[in-house]
């Protein structure tokens, strides 16, 4: 085959062999191109990899439809929350922020794991973007709508502590046992027994958010729970 | 030497898959074979460093796995196909062929291109739009295929590879495992005999976690000569004195 060149007059001379393949190849990476959009573009950028940018952009509960879901948790909370008076938005926020570092990161909800470990983005590096993505937005999902409610500042941010700390849980168990869901039974089972203990206690629903001395034992059980999940992404043993 | 194993072994439990397997190799199609459980997933994937080793020395393109830098460096010259390839339904062809290239640390500028030349390699050209989902058993390995030759890899491992492709595909498979085979160390590991007659230059036969040949197939071939064991071609009678002589 031969392509078009410059005419040189009515009686043009050979034009050079043209690889039809190449060009196709060419036109074909033109019209397949996926074009990102601005949240993986503004990721790409901030992390300095694109490859860390896809593997946050298709986390599935940062997903429009898991998004979705959380905001309508979220305001079903602020509505009953003007309804009764209990802060139920501080009890909801860590509850929903546990089911999605759950299904953040793991093999229990990655299908093509084994090939993703495979390749030169560190899949702990991935594991911590996406916690890092999911927690940050929850944790500003959960304050808009707990300053939407007008409560206190010790109930508004009381539930920060207490968040880390259901995450830390549910990510811990879901990557323990390789699955999402006992991921987020674990988070919500966990903060479920600490409200009602706390409540059981000091004789308040909200006590589990609001008394300072929790603060301490949360830190600490969300930092043994962030090493289990450490230790469990290592590079693993010789044999098992 | 591109793959260099010295005395590798891989224990589950009280079990060696891989039991004490020494071997180089170069740039050349290197067949694996071997009967179901001899150990051949669990070589490959130990040379696609998500499965360490429990002793012995690998070295890949060079380089010690073990280590996160040198272990970087490997997987972005690496093409892996894994037995059992999890795909995602909702991505097109073209973008799970693109998520790997991502993945594999390739410049994002040479991505497109990269993708479109394997997606035509791998003769899914006019299924590059489709979702995953929608496509055959044989059209996900094609895919699988594609995204394993997407970095133009150094070091290709293929783990069963063939499997669902019709008898065209799988000669024209061949055809291009023998083109890839010419500047890069392909291992294809498969229990089709006639797959490694076609297209190996070199293989070796695992069982019990062992190699118990390695060799060109002419000279599987030779094993099988006179020998009076079992097989409907040459190469099956070569695969199967060689177990047998190993048993």
């Amino acid at each position: 085959m031969t392509g078009a060149g410059p005419n040189p007059g009515p009686f043009p001379g050979p034009v050079p062999d043209v690889d039809l393949s190449r060009v196709w190849t060419g036109v074909a990476a033109e019209v397949w191109r996926r074009r990102p959009g601005r949240a993986e573009r503004l990721a790409a950028w901030l992390l300095r990899s694109p490859g860390l940018a896809r593997a946050l952009v298709i986390t599935p509960s940062l997903l429009l439809g898991w998004l979705i879901a959380t905001v309508v948790v979220l305001a079903a909370g602020v509505i009953a929350t003007w309804g009764t008076g209990t802060p139920y938005v501080a009890l909801f926020a860590p509850a929903v922020a546990g089911a999605g570092i759950a299904y953040a990161y793991g093999p229990g909800l990655d299908p093509a794991w084994e090939l993703a470990q495979s390749t030169a983005v560190s899949g702990r590096m991935v594991l911590l973007v996406r916690a890092l993505a999911v927690f940050g937005l929850n944790a500003a999902a959960g304050l808009v709508a707990s300053a939407a409610t007008g409560a206190a500042a010790a109930v508004t941010f009381g539930w920060l502590v207490p968040m880390t700390a259901v995450c830390a849980l549910a990510l811990a168990t879901a990557t323990v046992t390789r699955s999402a869901n006992a991921g987020v039974a674990a988070g919500l089972s966990g903060w479920v027994i600490a409200v009602l203990a706390g409540r059981a206690i000091a004789g308040q629903l909200t006590a589990a958010i609001t008394d300072s001395a929790l603060l301490l034992p949360y830190l600490l059980f969300a930092a043994v729970c962030g090493a289990i999940a450490w230790y469990v992404t290592r590079i693993p043993r010789g044999a098992s | 030497m591109n793959i260099e194993l010295d005395d590798l072994t891989r224990r589950f439990g009280k079990t060696y898959a891989v039991a004490g397997v020494t071997m180089e190799a170069g740039p050349g199609v290197f067949g694996l074979l071997g009967p179901n459980g001899a150990g051949k997933t669990s070589l490959l994937r130990m040379m696609a460093t998500v499965l360490p080793p429990t002793s012995g020395r690998l070295q890949l393109l060079g380089r010690d796995p073990g280590s996160y830098g040198p272990r970087r460096e490997i997987r972005r010259r690496l093409g892996y196909l894994p037995q059992n390839l999890g795909y995602y339904p909702g991505f097109t062809v073209v973008e799970f062929v693109e998520y790997f290239a991502l993945l594999k640390d390739m410049p994002p500028g040479q991505v497109p291109r990269a993708v479109a030349r394997a997606v035509e390699q791998v003769g899914l050209g006019d299924k590059a739009r489709a979702k995953l989902r929608t496509l055959s058993g044989g059209m996900l390995r094609r895919a699988g295929i594609a995204q394993a030759i997407v970095n133009d890899p150094e070091l290709l491992l293929l783990d069963e590879p063939t499997a669902g492709l019709d008898p065209e595909q799988r000669v024209s498979f061949r055809a291009m495992l023998r083109g890839l085979g010419e500047h890069a160390t392909v291992v294809v590991s498969t229990h089709l005999v006639e797959d490694v007659g076609a297209a190996c230059s070199q293989v070796s036969l695992m069982d019990a976690g062992k190699i118990v040949f390695h060799g060109t197939p002419a000279e599987l071939v030779a094993r099988g000569e006179g020998s009076g064991a079992a097989g409907d071609a040459p190469l099956e009678r070569g695969y199967s004195a060689a177990l047998a002589a190993a048993r």
